[in-house]
């Protein structure tokens, strides 16, 4: 008698939060009518862009907001602004109300109080779909909480691309990578850090070398850091002595490594778009020979976000996006290798049948891994690993 | 009374300018002394300082820029005087003159790219001569770009400054009369080289400073192009120093504006020791010139110049015809010599919004140049008439904004257009473009506008007293040349700005390079060789214009007098 109260009454008081969740929802959606979306985002990949065209013709019909795409070369170019409007004192109708982001300028924008929120988990679509334990970088963007000031949108992971046609073994590991560059001087390369795929690169090589991986989340100023990354520096040495041109330059991001590769100057190409190799080869940038693989013991991945700012004009709207961008139908879209080939963040077995149904069916690019070939993901060390690996770097081999 | 008021005009222009100027600046200065509100820092510290003198990264970085910036524009400077003087009035020379235009149009960042795939070991160098001269089934492992030294990045530097250079000089000639010069000196049995070392060089080079002062600065700050084809271990400093304007680490851009700071005070000290050098070397060649010798020893300098200026230009042009080749093509692998398959997507792209942003840009750069154009001959007519020669701030104060890098100086304006409620309008955007277009079309303007005879106008105004009417009549349009190249740089200039758009329009207005340089930002070089293409349509048109109109004006304009008269008279009420 006492027990079925109480379930009553639990059931009753979880029917009403969630009536009310579902008013406050409604009047966001309210608020969100007509409003314009000015959504930055880097601009740079023709697919993406046009995904975000897509997105917005999808979210006009259904919920009456306007998604206009600001495209930028560097996300800095968005916190950037974001910093003037606060410093001129402008703290309502700021020109942003979206951007695209991960990693360092996420943790920029949270500690100097730039975003706004917390608003991620309470999107209708996120309570749904995800699952906060599936992927420590749901919650931990670069190690830096996420306290629902940002919303998934995709996600990431490490991937190596070489060419069948000229080479037959890939190195699956740091260790043969520096094997193989010492058997074919100059076909090796990584891109520069601070660049942030080179950064990415140190922090798996660093994953791999290092005998105490444990010091790796903790805080830099907690631990011995040269001797951590002693073996790191080591095998830099080595390998910077016969890496591409000799290793006084460096590519500077994924898509000059694709260009590399097309052109048979380098032998391996890393990213960190795991459908990148099938894009490139779909837009004539490499031979339909190239694949995609990782290294045995598992690559580095992480989650990009949507984020809203702190002033931005139109909140109710940027986060009616967010909601979007978040469903089974936009994240699917996404997933598809001809549309962009992003991984969806959203958790399989909270899907409905037929929505899992229509993922089993997503295609995949010829050269594009699926989930159990991506295997094992690496976590990201704690943040103040990426500035200290970088001044180290720059320190030893840019000067 | 008139010239009272203009003295007051003239002020006013400055303190119109100076406010945004001095803004930008102070938008520089106060995070370089650690002073930044909206990161919470309310003291002025040295910190900034301390930090980046303690930065080895600055210094190496501060050693390749001073040896790139101060080597491309001497040799710039050599090889665009070589080829004037070995050229001038030449038939063959004529042809070379019209190919400056597109070198000038095309933006920085897609010439050096050009260059780069013209160069590079898998380049387009290679390509032609690989495997069946060279062996090479892949590309060596050569460094012949990015080089630590910088030499590919000089090269680059002086094969977008020469034509500048050299553009410059063609339009302001007649201020000198060099055609004449050149009779007199001959029949008095001068070689050529030797006429224009002696007595023509030391007659244009004054004319000419301030634009060699463009390029000095240009060359020191430069950023789009460095990043392509210059070293990143280190980078060229204003390459650095964006990096770190950029860096997710807010607190990076204290140093970073200090290190602006730092590279504005280098720029002043570099054009002392220039100014210096010359005066240095006037008086050390002031007996040579004068010793009534006919030919000299360093006129094989001269010769060696026209030599690397033919190298020159003519990388400069296959780079150019690179960029359509890319923008068309599909597959291009090593060692093919030329696209394997082809198409017309990469520009088909770009259909849907092509008039909106078409209109966006014309709007901007002709209002922009426009406004340049017009603010730069009411000051240097101010400045004719009230024979002050050096010493009104604009003279100073418009250089500002090109010679500080641009997050700093953009991100102090952004702060007043919030201000003023200005943010997001075009006339924002106009009016940012404005401060980067107006330096260069008042320093192309300058030279030829203040050598100009002014005894035309005085006889024109003795024979019809008209001042307004012969000053547009008489005087502009003998300056037509000088006014129109001014006015194609400026729009050049114009078309090419992405961050000023973007801060000032709020992202709300596109245009051909905000569209463009974001969708090269990935260097893929099929989207930057459709990009250069868009985005050197109307340069290249407005710069073909200015080299064709002048000559034919005269012409055009009374054929046109003559069939509208023709017309006017064969109307039904005259024809009786």
């Amino acid at each position: 008698m006492l027990k079925s109260l109480i379930a009553a009454s639990l059931s009753g008081a979880l029917l009403f939060t969630s009536l009310q969740a579902n008013a406050q929802w409604q009047d966001t959606l309210d608020k969100a009518k007509g409003q314009t979306v000015y959504f930055n985002a880097w601009g740079g990949a023709d697919n993406v862009n046009d995904y975000i065209r897509w997105s917005a013709k999808r979210i006009k019909e259904k919920y009456d907001v306007t998604l206009k795409q600001v495209k930028l070369t560097d996300t800095a170019d968005a916190v950037n602004r974001v910093l003037a409007e606060k410093a001129a004192g402008k703290n309502t109708q700021g020109s942003i109300d979206l951007i695209w982001l991960n990693g360092e300028n996420f943790r920029a924008m949270k500690e100097n109080k730039l975003l706004y929120g917390p608003f991620s988990t309470q999107l209708p679509n996120y309570k749904k779909y995800i699952n906060e334990q599936a992927r420590e970088s749901l919650t931990h963007d670069f190690g830096t909480p996420v306290d629902a000031m940002e919303a998934p949108w995709g996600m990431a992971q490490v991937i190596f691309m070489y060419d069948t046609a000229t080479l037959k073994t890939p190195p699956k590991s740091i260790p043969e990578l520096l094997t193989y560059a010492q058997q074919h001087p100059g076909r090796i390369t990584y891109p520069a850090p601070p660049q942030f795929l080179g950064s990415t690169f140190l922090k798996q090589a660093l994953y791999e070398l290092t005998t105490d991986k444990s010091a790796l989340t903790k805080p830099v100023s907690h631990v011995d850091f040269q001797a951590v990354t002693a073996p790191l520096w080591a095998y830099l040495d080595k390998l910077n002595k016969v890496a591409w041109r000799h290793g006084k330059v460096f590519p500077t991001d994924a898509t000059q490594m694709i260009r590399l590769l097309d052109d048979q100057e380098i032998d391996v190409a890393l990213s960190f778009d795991i459908s990148s190799a099938s894009v490139a080869i779909q837009q004539g940038n490499l031979p339909d020979s190239v694949r995609s693989y990782v290294f045995t013991k598992g690559t580095i991945g992480n989650t990009h976000f949507l984020a809203i700012p702190y002033n931005s004009s139109a909140k109710a709207g940027a986060e009616v996006v967010a909601n979007f961008m978040l469903s089974p139908e936009a994240q699917i879209q996404k997933q598809k290798p001809t549309v962009w080939g992003d991984l969806s963040v959203l958790s399989y077995a909270k899907l409905s049948a037929r929505q899992q149904q229509q993922f089993d069916a997503i295609p995949r690019g010829i050269a594009t891994l699926n989930i159990s070939e991506l295997g094992k993901t690496l976590p990201e060390p704690d943040t103040s690993w990426v500035k200290a690996l970088e001044n180290e770097w720059l320190k030893r081999y840019a000067q | 009374m008139l010239f009272n008021r203009l003295r007051i005009t003239s002020w006013l222009l400055a303190l119109l300018l100076t406010i945004p100027v001095l803004v930008g600046l102070v938008g520089t200065l106060l995070p370089a002394f650690h002073y930044f509100p909206p990161l919470g820092e309310l003291h002025f510290s040295l910190a900034s300082w301390r930090a980046l003198w303690q930065n080895d990264e600055f210094y190496s970085s501060l050693k390749l820029t001073l040896i790139t910036g101060i080597i491309a524009p001497v040799v710039a400077l050599w090889i665009a005087l070589s080829l004037l003087a070995w050229g001038y009035q030449r038939a063959f020379f004529q042809k070379i003159e019209k190919l400056l235009a597109p070198i000038l149009a095309i933006p920085h960042a897609a010439i050096a790219i050009g260059l780069l795939f013209l160069l590079s070991p898998s380049g387009w160098l290679m390509r032609l001569f690989s495997p069946w001269l060279t062996g090479f089934d892949r590309p060596p492992n050569w460094i012949t770009v990015q080089d630590p030294y910088g030499f590919s990045l000089i090269f680059a530097l002086v094969m977008k400054e020469m034509p500048y250079l050299l553009f410059i000089m063609l339009a302001s000639l007649h201020a000198i009369d060099a055609r004449k010069t050149l009779e007199v000196c001959q029949t008095l049995g001068y070689k050529r080289l030797t006429i224009w070392r002696k007595v023509l060089i030391p007659q244009l080079y004054p004319i000419i400073r301030m634009p060699i002062f463009i390029v000095i600065a240009f060359s020191l700050t430069v950023v789009d192009l460095a990043v392509v084809i210059g070293p990143n271990t280190p980078s060229t400093l204003a390459v650095t120093l964006f990096h770190w304007f950029n860096d997710p680490e807010l607190s990076k851009r204290f140093v970073a504006s200090a290190g602006a700071i730092a590279l504005m005070l280098v720029i002043g000290v570099v054009m002392l020791g220039w100014e210096l050098a010359h005066c240095a070397l006037t008086r050390l060649t002031k007996a040579e010139r004068s010793n009534g010798k006919r030919t000299g020893f360093t006129d094989y300098l001269l010769r060696m110049g026209v030599l690397f200026g033919l190298v020159t230009l003519f990388s400069a042009l296959v780079s150019l015809v690179i960029l359509p080749i890319w923008s068309l093509t599909r597959r291009w692998r090593f060692p093919d010599a030329l696209p394997s398959s082809w198409t017309f997507d990469n520009i088909k792209r770009a259909y849907p919004i092509l008039i909106e942003l078409s209109s966006n840009t014309l709007i901007i750069a002709f209002s922009a140049t426009l406004i340049a154009c017009l603010m730069s001959a009411l000051m240097l007519e101010i400045k004719r008439l009230t024979k002050h020669s050096e010493n009104h701030p604009f003279d100073w104060l418009i250089y500002v904004p090109i010679l500080l890098p641009q997050i700093g100086f953009l991100f102090g304006l952004h702060i007043l257009l919030i201000q003023i409620n200005l943010n997001g309008t075009l006339s924002a955007i106009i009016a940012l473009h404005l401060m980067y277009v107006l330096p260069y079309v008042y320093l192309s303007l300058r030279g030829p506008y203040l050598a100009y005879n002014e005894d035309y106008l005085v006889q024109a105004n003795r024979l019809t007293h008209r001042p307004w009417r012969n000053y547009f009549v008489i005087k502009l349009a003998m300056l037509k040349p000088a006014l129109l190249t001014a006015f194609a740089i400026g729009f050049s200039v114009s078309i090419a700005q992405y961050l000023p758009t973007l801060i000032a329009g709020e992202g709300r207005y596109s245009t051909l390079t905000t569209e463009a340089v974001t969708q090269a930002a990935s260097g893929d070089r099929k989207q930057v060789g459709s990009m250069a293409l868009l985005q050197a349509f109307f340069p290249v048109f407005v710069f073909w214009l200015a080299h064709v109109l002048p000559p034919r004006w005269t012409r055009w304009r009374l054929a046109l007098y003559l069939r509208l008269r023709k017309c006017y008279k064969q109307l039904p009420i005259h024809g009786q």
